[in-house]
């Protein structure tokens, strides 16, 4: 049994919701899925490139930290995939 | 100023180092848990030197949540050092309160490493049973330190007060290849708690990681089991590299072929027991 039962719960989906808002905002279009306190960015190709930058990087894990999220990583999406679609 | 404080730090490593000997004399004959990580390696080797060959053996457990190439490293510096090796399988995968992976799984890995290891040494008139803890692992989430304590095994290193990073320093003093090493801990800890350990997910985990230092990543590595997500962790210097887009696709084309079906790259990069951060057993 995985403990990952809570991708689904609402508070979780809010929180995940909120900070994809605020990261889109903030220059990096994404959406969030939520997995207990880890949250993966879902971005389309070449969103990912621009995290190279630390001080975004940096940005983007406060960001994160504010929702409650204690871990951020980022979807390494296939070439020429839609990584804003939930994937199978 | 750096290099004051090196100096420092190396005479203060080899002061203990001289303690140490002292206490390993004072024993006679020592068994070591040995894993061949940048601890019990040191141990075993100053051991060895104090000792000499005939009253030191550094004993491997060997199991599915144990690296192959963990296991080649150790030989290869047992080898290397004159060090007499015996390795004992252990059996916690069939352990049910192991392999639900409780935040204290750790205990229960132990309990069956020490529980053979040390009835084991005492048959071969090793009175003595030590481990490579150090001191600046006293203190944090480390239930398997319960499990030495039950079974009377000691921690000199952790007892003499010394760091990582001046076992480091006297490591790199004797020659001994794992001075840098990056920590290796067991495969398990990839798995969150509460996600079972199984052989076949440790396998995907060991065979994934190998995948990613393929590709010439020697620093600190994870590769973090989240279903069907792996999360990789890279040491933070390395995130610029690895997010330019064709070493992205070339890490996340590498696990794949190990067999996850999705990758993601951590932002913050490699932390020691991440995963007692994202379950809230220890804070960021």
């Amino acid at each position: 049994m995985s403990i990952f039962t809570s991708v689904g719960d609402a508070e979780s989906r809010r929180r995940a919701d909120q900070l994809a808002a605020n990261l889109t905002g903030m220059g990096l279009p994404c959406k969030v899925e939520p997995r207990a306190a880890l949250a993966v960015l879902l971005v389309e190709s070449g969103v990912a490139a621009r995290l190279a930058d630390g001080e975004l990087r940096r940005a983007a894990l406060a960001l994160a930290r504010e929702q409650g999220f204690t871990h951020l990583a980022v979807e390494l999406a296939p070439p020429g995939a839609d990584a804003t679609l939930p994937r199978p | 100023m750096s290099r004051i404080v090196d100096i420092d730090n190396a005479e203060r490593a080899a002061e203990k180092e001289e303690a140490l000997a002292a206490w390993l004399r004072a024993c006679g004959r020592v068994a070591i848990g040995f894993s061949g990580g940048v601890d019990s390696a040191y141990l075993a080797v100053v051991a060895r030197r104090t000792l000499g060959g005939e009253n030191v053996l550094a004993i491997i457990g060997r199991s599915a949540s144990y690296p192959a190439e963990q296991w080649a490293a150790a030989r290869r510096v047992a080898d290397a050092f004159d060090v007499t090796v015996l390795e004992l399988d252990t059996d916690e995968m069939n352990d049910p309160r192991y392999a639900a992976n409780p935040s204290n799984r750790c205990y229960f890995c132990k309990s069956e490493l020490w529980g053979k290891v040390v009835p084991e040494a005492t048959q071969r008139g090793f009175g003595t049973v030590v481990d490579g803890t150090n001191a600046d692992d006293v203190g944090g989430h480390r239930p398997g330190m319960q499990a030495a304590n039950e079974h009377a095994v000691a921690s000199p290193l952790a007892e003499l007060g010394f760091s990582k990073s001046e076992i480091r320093e006297r490591s790199r003093a004797l020659g001994l290849p794992t001075w840098q090493q990056p920590a290796s801990p067991c495969l398990s800890s990839r798995l969150p708690y509460g996600t079972s350990v199984t052989p076949e997910r440790l396998h995907l985990v060991e065979q994934a990681e190998r995948a990613v230092r393929a590709l010439g990543v020697t620093g600190d590595l994870r590769v973090r089991y989240h279903d069907d997500v792996a999360r990789v962790e890279l040491a933070p210097a390395e995130l610029t590299t690895w997010l330019e887009p064709r070493r992205a696709e070339s890490l996340r084309a590498a696990v794949v072929s190990a067999g996850f079906p999705r990758v993601a790259l951590d932002l913050r990069g490699f932390r020691s027991g991440s995963l007692n951060v994202l379950h809230g057993v220890t804070t960021a």
